[in-house]
């Protein structure tokens, strides 16, 4: 997984529940990197799992609620690091349902050993999306999060639901209904 | 607070360490980039190498081709020419500017439009020909061929072709299309004139007949033997006249006539004849092996056959008649021969007997012009006719015809 | 019971209107013969739609209208195109048979050389056109 994830978000936690926080779920963690992150590195998945787990048992948020609180945060992240590839877009449903056609293959342009979730359209039309999530590592509130902030960001409001199409989340339905 | 003081020693020594590690990553990223930027420095050095190698060899086909070579956008404008189109075309695109449509020879404006229209669809055009006006007002023909050049996207950019001047070869064409119309026109007129001669000759022959008829009967009684005789003789006369005025007519329009090319069965053609000719009894007519078709016209094999065998009947002397038709496959012709039991012929005769109004034996059936007649057709269809004979033996005629 | 037939006989050739008057006196036959000596003489001669004739034998060699000319102004004539027109000539000309039947004639007959030959055909002709049954206006 990308440095600039784990940074992200410990930058958020520091944030939210200060420094003390943040050197608790380190030290309560086994972690081979020792906690040593940088945004340009690359760390296992695992060392994230470990840092959610501990801080879900920590401050008693669930972990979908932290992985959609954080996906709120990333997107802003987005916003000031790739403005070009949002500003591309004039509409929320378009971008969404892009992900994996254009956003995805940019990102595989930077980093190319980036390990990435599908989407899969379904059903599209102007106000109505659905379309399947598939990942190993079952982070659909993350994707959850960066959608609703994509629908605030052009100032539009939707309702989103989702289905577990497999019981461990790594396999869900996404059904978007735009509200106008 | 000395608990506070070591989360933040420690959250210093994150950083540190993650500042660290990041300069690393950074060094060897750097490193990486650099090699990098050195191969693709070598690479664009080579490509350069081999642009400039592709690019002198066009130019050196541009400039060396015996051809016209231009380049057009799609509005027809003239981007690129070589020496040979400037001089074709007599303009310099230094000094002016040119579009190919207003080059166009006014009549055949529509035409080219359309071939336009043809290039864009299909990208390609071959050996379309037109007429174009040059500055200092000379028509000239010219066969193009072009293509359509694309740029990165796959979109049709600009067209390119080869001209060829063709205005010396049009001309040739034209001239041989008028002289062969112009042939064509006075063979007709002849074959006409043929005619008229021919009747104009005959009429005559005719009036004369029945004038000499008509004083015979009437004066039946006053004749005597003699005289009666000599009446025999003029009829006679007459009808040698007659012949011999058919046949020149026959001669005389045995020329090429490529209209009525068409497949004949020469077999059925021969055997078709021996039921017409006039053939005595006691001569039999073998047709040896089968014969061939051929292309050709009908009536002038029917002629070749039909001269050689009436020849053959008339010179037979013996009690049993044979005559003998033959072919042999010789790849790109065939060989035929008829072949007589009858009187034969000198061999010092042998050329002279396919001259016109040479008989050897004076009869009134012979005019000495049905083997020249012969000898027309047979190099008519690029064959020769040659002869095989000894007195009292028989004669072969053997000739050839081109497949 | 064979007819007697008026017969145009449009020919130039003062020996050939010999011939024709000889052979019909010789046939005892009891046609009749109207002569015209070229194209405009029988054109005159077929004005007077009272007289027209059975049958027209024509020669196809004449100064002026030739023959076929003279054959296309009469298959051009509402009046005359009915007249059985047989075409008599020397000429075994391809080109003037197939226009001759083209126009519309009813016989091409070549003058055979002898005389004796020559009444045989006239007289088969003659015999064949006056066994048909012809319109009279």
């Amino acid at each position: 997984m990308k440095g600039i994830v784990f940074t992200e978000f410990l930058d958020l936690v520091e944030d939210k529940f200060g420094l003390e926080m943040v050197d608790k779920i380190i030290s309560q963690s086994k972690l081979e990197s020792k906690g040593y992150y940088t945004a340009v590195g690359t760390y296992s998945f695992s060392e994230m799992l470990q840092l959610l787990q501990n801080l879900s048992l920590n401050t008693k948020i669930s972990i979908d609620n932290l992985l959609l609180v954080f996906a709120e945060h990333f997107f802003s992240v987005l916003v000031r690091d790739y403005p070009s590839v949002i500003a591309s877009y004039k509409d929320p449903i378009e971008m969404i349902s892009s992900v994996e056609s254009h956003i995805h293959v940019e990102v595989k342009k930077i980093y190319p050993n980036a390990e990435l979730p599908t989407f899969t359209v379904v059903e599209k039309c102007n106000d109505y999306l659905s379309m399947i999530y598939k990942s190993g590592r079952a982070m659909h509130y993350f994707g959850l999060g960066l959608m609703k902030k994509t629908f605030e960001h052009f100032n539009t409001t939707a309702k989103i639901d989702f289905q577990k199409i497999k019981d461990d989340g790594t396999e869900v339905k996404f059904i978007i209904q735009k509200i106008t | 607070m000395r608990e506070e003081i070591e989360v933040l020693q420690r959250a210093l020594e994150r950083e540190r360490f993650a500042r660290k590690s990041a300069e690393k990553i950074l060094e060897e990223k750097s490193r990486n980039l650099f090699t990098i930027s050195r191969e693709l420095k070598l690479t664009n050095l080579h490509l350069q190498q081999l642009l400039d190698e592709k690019s002198s060899v066009l130019e050196g086909i541009f400039e060396n081709i015996n051809d016209a070579y231009l380049v057009i956008d799609l509005q027809g404008n003239i981007l690129k020419m070589n020496d040979i189109a400037e001089n074709l075309f007599g303009y310099n695109l230094n000094e002016e500017q040119l579009n190919f449509t207003d080059l166009i020879y006014e009549s055949d404006k529509e035409y080219t439009k359309n071939s336009f229209i043809t290039l864009k669809e299909k990208g390609s055009l071959s050996n379309y020909t037109i007429r174009i006006v040059t500055k200092s007002n000379k028509i000239k023909w010219i066969q193009i061929n072009a293509s359509l050049l694309f740029d990165r996207n796959k979109k049709p950019k600009e067209a390119q072709g080869i001209v060829r001047d063709i205005t010396a070869i049009k001309e040739l064409e034209l001239q041989k299309e008028k002289i062969l119309h112009q042939l064509e026109k006075s063979n007709e007129e002849l074959k006409e004139y043929a005619h008229i001669v021919s009747h104009d000759l005959k009429s005559p022959l005719r009036s004369i007949n029945a004038l000499i008829s008509w004083i015979k009967h009437d004066n039946l009684d006053k004749f005597d033997e003699n005289s009666l005789k000599n009446f025999e003789l003029i009829e006679d006369t007459l009808s040698t006249m007659d012949n011999l005025i058919s046949d020149i007519l026959e001669y005389s329009s045995a020329d090429a006539d490529s209209s009525n090319q068409t497949k004949v069965d020469l077999n059925h053609l021969v055997l078709e004849l021996k039921k017409v000719l006039y053939i005595p009894n006691h001569i039999a007519i073998n047709i040896k092996n089968k014969l061939p078709n051929l292309v050709g016209d009908k009536i002038k094999f029917q002629q070749l056959f039909q001269n050689l065998i009436s020849n053959s009947v008339k010179f037979i002397d013996k009690e049993k008649g044979i005559i003998d038709i033959d072919v042999q496959d010789k790849n790109t012709y065939y060989q035929f021969s008829v072949a007589d039991n009858g009187i034969g012929i000198e061999e010092k005769y042998h050329k002279k007997i396919f001259k016109i109004f040479q008989t050897l034996n004076k009869n009134k059936e012979s005019t000495g012009i049905g083997l020249s007649i012969v000898k027309k057709i047979v190099n008519l269809y690029q064959g020769d006719i040659w002869l095989e004979s000894y007195p009292q033996k028989g004669t072969k005629f053997i000739f050839t015809l081109k497949k | 019971m064979e007819k007697s037939l008026k017969v145009l006989l449009v020919e130039d050739n003062l020996i050939e209107i010999m011939k024709m008057k000889r052979t019909i006196s010789l046939l005892k036959s009891k046609h009749t013969i109207h002569e015209a000596k070229n194209g405009e003489e029988a054109l005159q001669f077929l004005e007077d739609k009272s007289n027209l004739p059975d049958i027209i034998l024509l020669d196809l060699n004449m100064p002026k209208i030739s023959g076929i000319e003279f054959l296309k102004i009469l298959k051009a004539d509402d009046d005359l195109k009915h007249i059985p027109t047989i075409i008599l000539t020397t000429s075994s000309n391809q080109k003037d048979l197939l226009e001759c039947y083209r126009t519309g004639m009813s016989g091409y007959v070549l003058k055979p050389l002898k005389y004796e030959d020559y009444v045989k055909k006239i007289e088969t002709v003659l015999t064949y056109w006056s066994i048909n049954e012809l319109i009279k206006i």
